[in-house]
This record gives C-alpha cells, sequence and structure tokens, in this order.
C-alpha cells in the first residue's frame, strides 16, 4: 500500500457549491490549498450535455430505465434527474445509505467535481432577520449566532461573483440582492402578477425567480441562451457551478491543488494539539490509501456527507466522533417539505404562446407569519411555479387516429398557472444520521443510517399552501382551480437536505460557533449546508456560499493572529 | 435551428468568445462529440422480428400518416420503439405487445381475409380504430390499466418517438429544442 503524505496550508473535502467557493476564497488570500473531490474530473466543454436533442438520446429522453432501475433508484427520484443528468449523479449501489419505512429520507448525492453545483436549480435567495431570529423568537432548538448584518456583505460578494438575475422587490422577508436584469416573465405570468397585486398588494407579492443564471456577460461567462436543460451541464457556463465559475478562478492562483478519485475516509486528530491534522483519503481506482496534512480543514462536502466524516473519525478524545462533545452531529436533519399548491387554467391568451426555454420560474416570497402570527403553523413557505401551455404531450393520450390526430399533436393546450410551495422545516434532534453498524460503501467507509419525519407544523404548512395557492389562482381569475392532492415530499426529496452539525452560542448545544469553526478543534470549518440552524424556506445555496466566503476570511485571519 | 447554425451563434456571441481556454474548433466539436457519445451507448438488439416489425410500421403510419408533412415511417418511429422495448420496457411489456400485434393480425384475416399490412389503408384505420375505442372505453371507466394495454403503448410510443424525431420536430411541430432566444408574448403560428 502506498502512503503519499503531503502539507498544504489548507484542505478543503468537496469541490462543489461550497467548496468551490472555498478553494477560490482561501487561494486568493494566499493559501497553499488541495481540494479532495470523490468523484471524476468534469470539464463544461467536454461533459456538458444541454444541447443534445432529444432524437440523439437513445430513450428520447425517457432515460435507461433498465440501468437506472438497477443503480440509482433513490437518485432517479430527483426533479433534475433525466437521460443526459442521470452522470450527474452517483451510484446507488456503490454509495449505500439505510433509513426506515416510516422515517424514511431520500439523500441525493453528487460525486465528480462540481458536485450538486452542477445539477442544482440555481434559485438563490437571501435569508432575512425573519428567519436568523425565528429559533430564539419561538423557543425552538438553538438561537443562530448570526443576524443579517453579518451575511448581507458576504451575499452581496457571492451574487457580485456569481451573477444572480432578479427584480427587486423591497420586502423586508427576502432581501434584495445585487441583481442583473431580470428574466422576463411570459404574458399570462404578468396577467397574474397584475391580478394578485391588485387583490393582495405589498401582502402577496409574485415576481420573477431570483435564479443563479446570467442575463448579461460577466466574468468571461456568456449571457443564457435559454435552451433549457441546465442541469445537463453548460458548455456557455451561463448558470452558476464550481466548474462553470469558482474552481477556474482558484486554479488561476498556481495556489489549488485538485485531487479527483478521492474518497476522505476520516480526518485525523492530533490530540497533543488539539487539532485536527488532515485527513485519509482512498483513492477511488487504485483503492492505495494516502494522508495529507493542512493546517486547517474545511469541510464542503455536502451536509450529511460532512456529518458521516465525523461520525467516521473517531479517537479516544471524540469516541462518539470529532468535534462531537455536544453529541448534535448528525441531528437537526433539515429539508423543505413540498408538493403542496394548486394549477387553474387562465383565459384570455389562446393567440399566445412561449418560444424558448427559461430556465427560471415565478417566485412568491413568504407571507405567513409575516406581519401577523398564524393560529395553525409557526414560519412559512414560498411558491415557485410559472404559466405555460401543454403541448403534444398531453395529445398522446387522447382517443382518435389520422390525419386529424396529427393536427391535434400541433395545437397548444390552455394556459395553465401553477404554485408549488417550499416550506420551513422545524429542526429536530431525532430527524438523525448515524453510522450503519453493519453496512459500507464500494470503498469500505461505514455507510449512514438516515431517518426524518415531518412534524404536525410542516404538514400544517403543507396543507396551506393548497389553500393559499387556490386563493392566488382565484384572485388570478383562474377556471378549473385544483389544490394538489398528493400527500407530502418525502424529507431529503426537495434537494436541501441541511443540519447535521449546527451552529450556536454554546458548545454544549452545537456544534460549530458563528465562524462555522467547530467548537471542540479551531482549524475545522464545516460550511457546507450542515451549519444551518434553522432551515428558512429560501432555496439555501446563496446562504451556503456567502457563509463560506466568510469563513474563509475568518479562518485566514485567525491563522494570521496565530490563534489557530 | 440546424446544429451547425447553433454552433455559428455560440462562436460568434461575445461572451462565449471569452471563454479562454476554448479554441474555435474546440467549440465545433463540442455539440459533434456530444452526439456521438449519446448514440453510443449500448442499445439492446431488436426486439421485433421482421413480421412483427412490418405491422408496427405499418400501424404507425395509420395512427400518424404522411400528410403535406411526414408520417411515421419517415420519422422512423419503428426502430425507437424497438429499442423501447428491447432496452426499456419490462420482458411482461414486451410480451403483451407482441402478442396485441399478433391479435391485430388475425383480426384482419379474420375481417378482410388477409394479413394486416397488406389490408389497404382503410381497413388498417378501421381495425386500429376499434382497439383505439376499447382504450378509450377503459379509460373512460377509470381504468387503471389503460395504460398498459398493448394498443395504448403502440399509440403512446408511435406520438412520442414521431415528436422527438428530427422530422417531426422541424416539419409537424416547428418547436426546434434550441431556440436560443425568450419570448414569452409570442403569437400563435409565428
Amino acid at each position: 500500500m502506498s502512503r503519499e503524505v503531503t502539507v498544504y496550508d489548507a484542505i478543503v473535502v468537496g469541490s462543489g457549491m461550497t467548496g468551490g467557493w472555498a478553494a477560490k476564497e482561501l487561494t486568493a488570500l494566499g493559501l497553499r490549498t488541495l481540494v479532495l473531490e470523490a468523484g471524476r474530473p468534469i470539464s463544461p466543454e467536454r461533459d456538458a450535455r444541454e444541447h443534445v436533442a432529444p432524437f440523439e438520446m437513445p430513450f428520447r429522453g425517457l432515460g435507461d430505465r433498465k440501468h437506472i432501475d438497477a443503480r440509482q433508484t433513490v437518485q432517479q427520484k430527483s426533479v433534475t434527474f433525466d437521460e443526459m443528468s442521470h452522470q450527474f449523479w452517483t451510484d446507488d449501489i456503490d454509495n449505500p445509505y439505510t433509513t426506515s419505512d416510516t422515517r424514511r429520507f431520500d439523500w441525493f448525492r453528487s460525486r465528480q467535481v462540481g458536485g450538486k453545483s452542477i445539477i442544482w436549480g440555481r434559485q438563490a435567495y437571501r435569508m432575512s432577520d425573519l428567519d436568523f431570529g425565528a429559533n430564539a423568537r419561538d423557543g425552538i432548538a438553538v438561537d443562530w449566532p448570526i443576524r443579517y448584518a453579518d451575511i448581507a456583505p458576504w451575499y452581496d460578494t457571492v451574487e457580485r461573483f456569481i451573477g444572480v438575475s432578479g427584480q427587486a422587490e423591497r420586502l423586508s422577508q427576502l432581501p434584495d440582492g445585487a441583481f442583473l436584469p431580470p428574466m422576463a416573465m411570459n404574458c399570462v405570468e404578468q396577467h397574474v402578477q397584475s391580478r394578485i397585486a391588485a387583490k393582495y398588494g405589498r401582502e402577496r407579492v409574485l415576481t420573477i425567480g431570483r435564479a443563479a443564471v446570467l442575463t448579461t456577460a460577466m466574468n468571461g461567462r456568456a449571457p443564457c441562451h435559454y435552451c433549457g436543460p441546465c442541469h445537463r451541464g453548460c458548455s456557455t457556463r451561463s448558470y452558476f457551478s464550481s466548474v462553470n465559475a469558482t474552481l477556474p478562478v482558484a486554479q488561476a492562483t498556481g495556489r489549488m491543488t485538485l485531487r479527483p478519485f478521492s474518497v476522505v475516509r476520516s480526518l485525523v486528530y492530533d490530540a497533543t494539539r488539539r487539532r485536527v491534522s488532515g485527513v485519509r483519503v482512498i483513492d477511488m481506482r487504485t483503492g492505495s490509501e494516502h494522508s495529507f496534512s493542512a493546517r486547517i480543514v474545511f469541510l464542503c462536502a455536502s451536509a450529511i456527507e460532512s456529518a458521516r466524516l465525523l461520525l467516521n473519525s473517531v479517537s479516544p478524545q471524540f469516541p462518539n466522533g470529532l468535534a462531537n462533545s455536544s453529541d448534535q452531529v448528525g441531528r437537526n436533519i433539515m429539508d423543505h417539505i413540498k408538493w403542496g399548491g394548486a394549477t387553474g387554467q387562465i383565459d384570455g391568451f389562446d393567440d399566445r404562446r412561449v418560444i424558448g426555454e427559461r430556465p427560471n420560474g415565478i417566485y412568491v416570497p413568504r407571507f405567513r407569519n409575516v406581519s401577523a402570527p398564524h393560529p395553525d403553523f409557526l414560519r412559512g413557505y414560498g411558491f415557485q411555479g410559472g404559466a405555460g401551455r401543454s403541448g403534444w404531450d398531453a395529445a398522446a393520450r387522447a382517443p382518435g387516429l389520422g390525419a386529424a390526430f396529427k393536427q391535434r399533436l400541433t395545437t397548444p393546450g390552455p394556459w395553465s398557472m401553477s404554485f408549488a410551495g417550499f416550506g420551513e422545516m422545524l429542526p429536530r434532534a431525532t430527524n438523525r444520521a448515524t453510522i450503519d453498524p453493519t453496512l459500507k460503501d464500494r470503498w469500505g467507509v461505514p455507510a449512514l443510517h438516515i431517518e426524518a419525519q415531518w412534524s404536525e407544523n410542516e404538514l400544517a404548512i403543507h396543507r396551506d399552501m393548497g389553500v393559499t395557492a387556490s386563493e392566488l389562482l382565484d384572485a388570478a381569475g383562474a377556471r378549473n382551480i385544483r389544490a394538489h392532492t398528493h400527500g407530502p415530499s418525502t424529507p431529503g426529496n426537495a434537494n436541501h437536505e441541511m443540519g447535521a452539525a449546527r451552529m450556536g452560542r454554546d458548545p454544549k448545544t452545537s456544534v460549530l460557533n458563528g465562524w462555522n469553526q467547530a467548537w471542540d478543534v479551531p482549524n475545522l470549518f464545516i460550511t457546507d449546508g450542515a451549519f444551518m440552524t434553522s432551515s428558512g424556506c429560501q432555496n439555501p445555496s446563496l446562504t451556503y456560499m456567502a457563509m463560506t466566503a466568510r469563513a474563509c476570511h475568518h479562518a485566514v485571519q485567525e491563522l494570521k493572529r496565530r490563534n489557530i | 435551428m440546424e446544429r451547425r447554425e447553433l454552433l455559428g451563434w455560440m462562436v460568434t456571441t461575445g461572451g462565449l468568445a471569452a471563454l479562454n481556454r476554448l479554441s474555435t474548433s474546440d467549440l465545433l466539436s463540442l455539440g459533434r462529440d456530444a452526439h456521438v457519445r449519446a448514440v453510443a451507448s449500448p442499445v439492446t438488439a431488436p426486439a421485433l422480428d421482421a413480421r412483427a416489425a412490418a405491422i408496427v410500421s405499418a400501424a404507425a403510419e395509420r395512427i400518424i400518416p404522411a400528410t403535406d408533412t411526414p408520417g411515421a415511417t419517415q420519422a422512423n418511429v419503428t426502430a425507437f420503439i424497438e429499442t423501447m422495448l428491447g432496452g426499456w420496457y419490462a420482458p411482461a411489456d414486451r410480451e403483451r405487445f407482441v402478442a396485441g400485434l399478433v391479435e391485430l393480425d388475425a383480426r384482419a384475416r379474420e375481417l378482410f381475409t388477409r394479413a394486416f399490412v397488406t389490408c389497404d389503408p382503410s381497413q388498417q384505420v378501421s381495425l386500429l380504430e376499434e382497439y383505439d375505442d376499447a382504450v378509450s372505453a377503459l379509460r373512460g371507466a377509470q381504468d387503471t390499466s389503460a395504460n398498459a394495454h398493448w394498443f395504448a403503448m403502440l399509440k403512446y410510443l408511435t406520438v412520442w418517438g414521431y415528436c422527438t424525431s428530427e422530422v417531426g420536430m422541424r416539419e409537424l411541430l416547428h418547436t426546434w429544442p434550441m431556440p436560443m432566444r425568450y419570448d414569452g408574448n409570442a403569437k400563435v403560428g409565428a
């Protein structure tokens, strides 16, 4: 067994949404940085598939079902999984985990350079003090150690680099950002927007989604050309991903070493110095083991994977997992509850249609528990959605054949408008990942057992989504309004898993301090979604990125002061 | 928009030119490479014998006939259906489908004393309409097995195969997958 030992200033575990930011910031601040990625290298030019036409795919977009059913039983449940994007999700046989039948959890994972930043939904929203103050106000879990003023300048930094298109709305619960020009709403969305504004004023606002997709050229990246399937990769680098934006900048400093095929097995703890001294890595292709050392370590492996790494790093000082004296590692897993909402038909626009595929929808920022308390639940939800007309796919199950049937395929269906909610999930210690006693992944690393369940608060939020979405459609003058009848999504299915190593104000009840720094191990930082103390209802990636950039600057400052 | 035009558009876009490290020839090969990789994945051997394939071709052409625009035959729908039966559906689905073709052929001999493929188009249409009506009746009765009926499969696959084919998208639907712009208020037919 070969053992390669090399010393760096910093090690970043993971190369996705937050790993790319850690790489960019730490190298910019002068640190020789090793980025470890468990998967293969990806380049937009070589691996993007967004321009493959349906007739160029063997299954015409329906996916290689037999392969997928055999190897990707969990991953295929993600909304951005398709015949061309399946390559950007893990193999569930090689990367197993267990869950419980009654407390199921969908764990979506990526192992390649770029991680899940390649297949994310690109919605980019700021959290506000309505969110950062929520736990303290409600007496739930623990208080966030930060407030909006702490993160606001870092939101600016991130938005100015990644490019977020959107419309300023001056809403306290959803702060505006440094926006590129907004994408256009279609004619029916504009109609619905004005009708909702007439009825609800500033209480319920419909705006265009805030998306990390360029509407003007920026930093060498081209504006979006509206081809549609972003999750297959983007050869023009128009949407933000680490391979499209942060990693190239880190590479250009000459201080980044990016090592793909590197499965991190555990962290090494130096009990004398009370610091993490490095990581143990298994080479995915050869199985050989390597050790790397550094002055600081950033975990950016994704929220639950980072918890797994800590739980798998046991030592006499930390028998329950590294940095886990609080026993909070693996606990308080959150996601967003989905699948509540409504759809209705809008008349009067039959001579209008949409050309192009806008990689973005509309957004209705949270309006529950903003100014007045709701009797049934804490917190709230936002709506995503949009308007469109059905095409030939709706006619495929219609009766008839021959020339008349063929003609029907070309006739667009009625306009329909949909709202789909994303609701806040309260943190609970029992929603938890633990090391499975027997199961290991293909590389011999102990796998996780994950259990999660909605509480009555989330279920009440889910029920309310159908009610208020119907009210919005009614205000818009829609016909045939149908509240969505399916039950809530499985926890994890929103692909917004977070928590599992929360930040707080007290080392006894939290894993990280307000700088994403482990209370127990001062040179260890966790900046993926694991740090989240509460979930908000906003898509969370923008917050992860801002907190990563902030933590990097703090870590380097502490290094310079010789505090770590 | 043709692939060539698409790539041309990409290279002439100002923002894209700034993507250093990417030469023009790299860029031009980008779409072609993706194409080759996409079609290179292994697909199981054809799932229908020549006789069954001929029935599928004839039936698909009646479902979406050539008019002033190409029909199912020109869109090569049968090859797509064979790919799906061989590489996508479960064996039981394929067997049900093939049994349906045998039944259709037997029905043709019963009513018109000849094989389905040698029936004239109006005879083929009347035969297929029997099955289309049967599927509609199942749907009308909220029978959840409707989509699993062999004719529902044939029709759905014919529509899917045609509407995702290059000729179908170009000639009938006029929906090229990459129009390269967004207009949320375009006129229908324009």
